[in-house]
């Protein structure tokens, strides 16, 4: 048995128990698959976390398969017998898909009698995908219905998106109806054209801050995050 | 349909790009027969091709004039419609029209969605995509515009497999593997030697490979390992071949070996990049590999977009944009980066950017393909198309 991969990736597999690797490998060339998530199990269990498996465990292993082959070691039915097997096992390496849950949670919608709805969703996917619990409230929503949402949910967070001049002057009525209602401590964001080229109306609509795309959304709500955890910490 | 000697020799310097002879024979052309429908269709292509949108819009607009079948006109007349902005409501007319002209012509409604699209007549759109996809699924740029649209109403996750799918479908993608070997395009041999050097074979096997015959691509790959199993551009190849066959796994054991052996190794870096771009929650794992790809060929467009691409995976807006960015301005006409950096321009509220960057890729995309030429033919040939 070829150990080139074995000792090119050494770094990559030093936490990774002796003989684990060559055992997924022998599991893949003997189509055992039981065999194989039993090594994947084994090796979680010993410590290697589940962000760590695809790289320490499964891709040494492939390597190990790739160098066989080449060396003639397996034939080509076997290597492709090996890879299906390497297939059932692959779920059981992959890194986490979902991001951690913040923890945080965003209200956010279009304000009434505003219907651009592009910039909200692609925040909203862009929010929800990075682990924030966000409720989307749609286009033409009122000040009182994001005050509603907001005791419903304890969010700490309202994003109201407004693309005309009017609807994001009517920003205030939700600053207006959230501190009204006690609830001055939600950071309330904005984002939109008028916002983006007026720096000064944000501030008169009472709003924390400005959202003017996605990677900004991101950055600011990280910001936000942060704040909120020294907050309680404190 | 007759045409003079004059309007030939024009057809013949516009094919070659040689743009002002090719006007003046125009001319001359019309001077003979100003009534020749082709040769004003060819005027507006070339000041088309010039940035001249007023005169392509007169020229094609009087070619349609004198014969309403006059599909290659359509074409420039869209096209001069869509690149000058601000005219959605003739530009979908044209494309209606062109649709109608030619009902075959799966480009007609690609562009008619692009012109809905632009007109905010979002369901249009997508029904003219779709479509598209209908006559021609293989049609990357419905995909890119389906992606497009799907990012505006969904979000980047929903959009980022589409832009994935639109791009496997673009053989763009695999010219970056072909490039990465640095040899260059030819047609297989045939009949190389077992006993011929390595690098003959090796060249042997590529030039199966970009012919797609890819099980006699790795049958030389076999013979180069059976004698040399450390062979790593040997090992990457076989890793493209089986990539393209969709075996991703073993594609991936081959790419890692080869990395192993030669961690520098372009070739392996695209195979193993594309394996992992493939597989949902690898983006991180791309975007490392597609990273050093892009900085050990910087002038390979492919490579910046394809790591632009998973960045978008990873949700980092701001370096995708420099990626696509770094990509356009490499090849501005290449389609794939521009609808990617659409798609950023979008997630940053650039609409109107973001648009003019689907209009030139429309404009490139039809030349790449030579639609123009394709409808002049037909057109000349059976005097309608």
């Amino acid at each position: 048995m070829a150990c080139g991969a074995r000792r090119d990736d050494a770094k990559e597999v030093e936490r990774v128990p002796d003989g684990e690797i060559e055992r997924l490998y022998r599991a893949f060339v003997e189509t055992d698959p039981a065999t194989a998530i039993r090594v994947v199990e084994q090796v979680r269990s010993s410590g290697v976390a589940q962000a760590e498996l695809f790289d320490a465990l499964y891709v040494p292993a492939l390597a190990m398969l790739g160098d066989a082959w080449a060396r003639r070691e397996i034939d080509e039915l076997s290597f492709t017998q090996a890879a299906v097997v390497a297939e059932q096992v692959s779920s059981f390496v992959m890194p986490p898909l979902a991001r951690p849950d913040t923890g945080v949670s965003v209200v956010l919608g279009v304000m009434h009698r505003d219907h651009h709805s592009v910039m909200k969703n692609i925040i909203a996917g862009a929010l929800k995908e990075a682990g924030y619990r966000v409720f989307d409230l749609g286009i033409d929503v009122r000040a009182s219905d994001f005050l509603e949402r907001v005791e419903e949910t304890g969010a700490r967070v309202v994003v109201a998106f407004a693309e005309m001049l009017a609807t994001a002057r009517a920003v205030a009525g939700v600053r207006d109806l959230l501190d009204a209602e006690g609830r001055s401590e939600v950071v309330l964001l904005v984002c939109g054209g008028p916002f983006a080229a007026d720096p000064s109306l944000a501030r008169s609509v009472g709003a924390n801050g400005v959202i003017s795309s996605a990677q900004g959304a991101l950055d600011v709500l990280e910001r936000v995050r942060r704040d909120l955890l020294e907050k309680e910490a404190g | 349909m007759p045409r003079s000697q004059q309007a030939v020799i024009a057809e013949g310097l516009a094919r070659q790009g040689r743009v002002a002879e090719a006007v003046a024979a125009c001319y001359e052309a019309l001077a003979i027969d100003d009534r020749d429908p082709a040769t004003h269709a060819l005027i507006a292509e070339l000041m088309l091709g010039e940035d001249f949108y007023d005169e392509a819009i007169a020229a094609a607009t009087q070619a349609i004039e004198l014969d309403p079948d006059c599909s290659p006109a359509y074409l420039a007349l869209g096209l001069a419609y869509d690149r000058r902005g601000g005219m959605w409501d003739q530009s979908v007319l044209v494309w209606h029209e062109l649709a109608e002209v030619v009902p075959d012509l799966v480009i007609a409604h690609v562009q008619l969605g692009e012109a809905f699209a632009a007109a905010a007549f979002d369901e249009e759109a997508r029904d003219s995509w779709k479509r598209a996809l209908e006559l021609d699924p293989h049609q990357s740029r419905a995909h890119y515009n389906l992606a497009i649209d799907a990012l505006k109403r969904e979000g980047m996750t929903t959009a980022l497999p589409l832009i994935r799918t639109a791009g496997a479908l673009d053989p763009s993608q695999d010219a970056l593997f072909f490039s990465l070997t640095g040899l260059p395009a030819r047609e297989p041999f045939g009949d190389v030697a077992a006993d011929a050097p390595r690098e003959v074979r090796y060249a042997e096997a590529v030039a199966l490979a970009r012919a797609e015959d890819f099980f006699g691509a790795v049958d030389v790959v076999r013979g180069l390992l059976d004698e040399a199993p450390d062979d790593a551009k040997a090992l990457a190849l076989a890793g493209f071949c089986y990539l393209k066959q969709e075996a991703t796994n073993e594609a991936m054991a081959c790419a890692v070996r080869a990395l192993a052996l030669a961690p520098d190794m372009t070739e392996g870096m695209y195979v193993l990049g594309t394996t992992y771009a493939q597989r949902p929650g690898l983006a991180k794992h791309a975007a490392r590999v597609f990273l050093a790809l892009a900085k050990a060929s910087p002038a390979e467009p492919l490579a910046h977009v394809l790591l632009a691409e998973a960045l978008l995976g990873l949700q980092r807006y701001r370096q995708a944009r420099a990626a696509y960015a770094a990509a356009v301005a490499l090849d501005p006409s290449c389609v794939r980066a521009r609808f990617g950096l659409a798609a950023v321009l979008f997630s940053e509220g650039s609409y109107a950017e973001a648009q003019w960057h689907i209009r030139r890729a429309a404009y490139y995309d039809t030349k790449r393909l030579g639609v123009f030429w394709d409808l002049f033919d037909r057109y000349v040939e059976g005097g309608a198309a």
